[in-house]
């Protein structure tokens, strides 16, 4: 009798015990809930409804001034009828892709270079770094001067030869242009990355594969890039989203020009936004460069998922 | 007993005296302010674009109203030239558009086809009739304000391109800037090419210079060849025809200073938006069309021009002697539809006040001549600018710019093209049609929207 008084009395704090503990949990969970609850608002009203009010606008005819008049897929179907919108999205895919090929490969190169620790080298890196802490419009002003057909860079390649370039005029060296300076900017950025990577390499490899008679080309193929992988997937995803919002740039040191060579898709959606009041129209451009963007970095992940179970 | 009476005022006078001075000195405190509050206090917004001369005198007679009407408070807002378009945009989109503004000219079109203006009450700025005030400006400046004989624009500043000479330059290389400056097409290709300096293919200074710098700019300064060569931007239907043969007649002598007489290196240019005539006032060009040029602008660029006194201007080239014409823009002060009655009635007020002394205005913002015909021109002061002559006449023989919707479409096309023309020497004629072919989707765009 006084074991089963004791046993129901084990089940009932026991029972006490779990509602404590339910209730503690959910006690728990709420005040998590609560705590998050500012940040998920935050996100849901000034991040995914602006989102998801654009993707919605793109079905909608709106000069910001009437109201929204739904038109189905027909600013979809103007974009695609549009040659300017086609040689602004063939600019922007060239842009994103050179400039995010270079920024990693010469990113990484700078980072190699620094890496060997020659004398002075610690002081170039700060010196090349500091080209991310000018203003942006200060950068492209300079470079617009430096670029003039009878601008400084002009006048060095005359030295070895050269006939005077058209660096910004030209519909073939405008483009390029624009790419080498955000190059010039954001490669050193990526350096630093690329840098804390390789000094967090352990020595332990190389120090096998030294006694194996690896030589240096051999240790980087075999050993660094394979270890780099992650960096150079998040150095590739981070430069291809932050190139395909380009704006400032071209804005600044060609104005789109000549022609359309530079215009790029951030620059369409402006100007069709906010000069020519066709918001649904760009609306329907930035859902096309959203759709992109979002092709591109699943694309990203699926290599480097795949290349990195091969490397690991 | 003189004494005593004197003795008895004095107290009585001077208690008297106070009370009467303290009730005196009250009212006379409480009189204005009970004038005063007799007008209700009213706020008004008013937003206008920035210029170094123009801007500051706007707001100089806003701050004299406000002094004259202690119930009005302006809320007074500039914005750089080419963003005061889209801020009005997003703040008619968000209700937050200010109850009055000063407007560009070629804006005009979209603000009245979506009833975003006010009409104006002409009586109240001072007219008998819709007569009377149309006659006061030109006439190609009263269409742009006005639909169905009911105004929305009561115009401000309006003035016309000149051609701008160095005339030390000139001289320089014989020619006399009074006589020789050019009147036709050729002759501007002849007479640049004379000036023009080249160290072997580097130009050290180009005859003339055409702005490549920005579309606006390439509206102002093709319009007046498009038309000058017979041409027109829109037939009767609304289709774009810049692309017909007046058009590339126009487009081929906007080519040739470069293409025929090479005196223009059209991807040289240290022209920027705030300053477009850089080259012209750094002396790297003999010549461009410029609207009327501040003697502060160019002293603040190139003080030894202003002492030296060596720049004129004078008329567009046209297509024979003394056929010149140039562009004419200019603006507008408007007021927003959703303004309030009474917020209409103040800005009025305003308008009519900022207009009724356009000789200070001159003074303040010289060398911007007014849409309005009399009551500045004849002024000593006005006549004492520099060839201030040629610029009223620049204005009065000025060509408007195309008043369309598509405004900005087409200002942007045919920079897109006059750089393919003149950067990549594309052809004239295909280039054109595309261009026309743009402007014409735009149109049919927003006729459909």
């Amino acid at each position: 009798m006084a074991e089963l008084a004791t046993s129901q009395h084990d089940e009932l704090a026991s029972a006490e015990s779990r509602s404590w503990h339910l209730h503690h949990r959910r006690k728990i969970t709420l005040w998590g809930i609560a705590f998050v609850l500012p940040t998920i608002i935050f996100f849901a009203v000034f991040k995914y409804g602006p989102m998801l009010w654009a993707i919605e606008l793109s079905f909608h005819s709106y000069d910001m001034i009437s109201a929204p008049r739904y038109v189905g897929l027909d600013n979809y179907r103007a974009l695609i009828a549009d040659p300017i919108f086609r040689s602004t999205l063939f600019n922007t895919l060239i842009y994103i892709s050179c400039t995010t090929t270079l920024l990693t490969v010469i990113g990484l190169m700078l980072a190699l270079a620094i890496n060997t620790g020659i004398p002075g080298a610690r002081h170039c890196m700060t010196a090349m770094f500091l080209s991310n802490l000018m203003p942006v419009i200060a950068v492209c002003l300079v470079w617009r001067i430096l670029l003039h057909p009878y601008g400084v860079v002009n006048q060095l390649l005359q030295h070895v030869g050269f006939g005077r370039i058209d660096w910004l005029t030209s519909e073939w060296t405008a483009m390029p242009s624009i790419i080498m300076v955000t190059v010039w900017r954001f490669a050193p950025y990526f350096m630093v990355v690329f840098l804390a990577a390789l000094l967090a390499l352990p020595d332990d490899y190389y120090e096998a594969a030294e006694i194996d008679g690896a030589g240096p080309i051999r240790r980087f193929f075999h050993i660094t890039l394979p270890l780099l992988m992650p960096t150079i997937f998040f150095v590739v995803v981070v430069s291809a989203l932050l190139c395909a919002r380009v704006f400032l740039y071209p804005y600044l040191i060609t104005g789109g020009g000549p022609g359309n060579a530079t215009r790029v898709l951030s620059m369409l959606i402006y100007e069709t936004g906010f000069s020519y009041l066709k918001m649904g129209q760009a609306a329907a451009i930035s859902v096309v460069l959203f759709a992109i963007m979002l092709v591109f970095t699943s694309l990203q992940i699926t290599l480097f998922t795949r290349s990195e179970r091969i490397y690991f | 007993m003189a004494k005593s009476d004197s003795m008895d005022l004095t107290r009585r006078a001077v208690v008297g005296g106070m009370g009467a001075a303290g009730l005196g000195a009250t009212y006379a405190a409480l009189a204005p302010r009970a004038y005063a509050q007799e007008k209700k206090p009213i706020k008004v917004s008013f937003w206008t674009f920035d210029n170094p001369q123009q801007r500051p005198w706007v707001n100089k007679r806003v701050k004299l109203f406000t002094e004259q009407n202690p119930h009005v408070k302006i809320d007074f807002q500039w914005f750089a030239f080419g963003d005061l378009g889209k801020k009005l945009s997003v703040g008619f989109a968000t209700g937050t558009a200010p109850d009055g503004f000063v407007s560009q000219d070629w804006f005009m079109p979209v603000w009245l086809d979506k009833n975003l203006l006010a009409p104006l009450d002409v009586g109240k700025l001072g007219y008998a009739n819709y007569q009377a005030f149309a006659k006061d400006f030109a006439p190609a400046f009263v269409e742009g304000a006005t639909v169905n004989g009911k105004v929305y624009g009561y115009p401000m500043w309006f003035y016309g391109y000149c051609n701008y000479l160095n005339t030390k330059q000139f001289k320089e290389v014989g020619l006399d800037p009074d006589k020789d400056w050019p009147q036709t097409w050729d002759q501007l290709g002849e007479v640049a090419k004379k000036l023009t300096v080249k160290d072997g293919d580097k130009f050290t200074r180009q005859g003339f210079k055409f702005a490549m710098h920005a579309a606006q700019w390439t509206m102002i300064q093709f319009n007046p060849i498009l038309v000058g060569a017979g041409g027109s931007w829109f037939d009767q239907s609304g289709k774009c025809i810049v692309n017909n043969d007046a058009g590339v007649r126009a487009m081929t002598i906007r080519a040739s200073i470069a293409q025929k007489y090479g005196a223009e290196d059209p991807a040289d240019s240290i022209a920027t938006n705030p300053i477009p005539g850089m080259d012209f006032l750094k002396e790297r060009a003999s010549m461009f069309f410029c609207h009327p040029l501040p003697l502060e602008l160019v002293k603040a660029q190139n003080p030894a021009m202003l002492e030296g006194n060596y720049f004129r201007p004078v008329q567009y080239p046209g297509s024979a002697p003394g056929k010149g014409i140039s562009t004419a823009y200019g603006f507008n002060l408007v007021i927003n539809a959703g303004a309030s009655p009474d917020k209409q009635e103040v800005l009025h007020d305003l308008y009519k006040f900022m207009m009724s002394d356009l000789v200070d205005a001159w003074r303040d913002a010289a060398p911007f001549t007014f849409a309005k015909k009399g009551g500045w021109e004849d002024n000593a002061e006005v006549q004492k600018f520099p060839y201030v002559n040629e610029i009223i006449k620049a204005g009065s023989n000025g060509v408007a710019l195309p008043r369309t919707l598509v405004f900005n479409e087409l200002a942007d096309s045919m920079h897109r093209g006059v750089q393919k023309i003149m950067l990549s020497k594309a052809d004239i004629k295909s280039t054109l049609n595309e261009v026309a072919a743009e402007v014409d989707r735009a149109t049919a765009a927003y006729k459909k929207a």
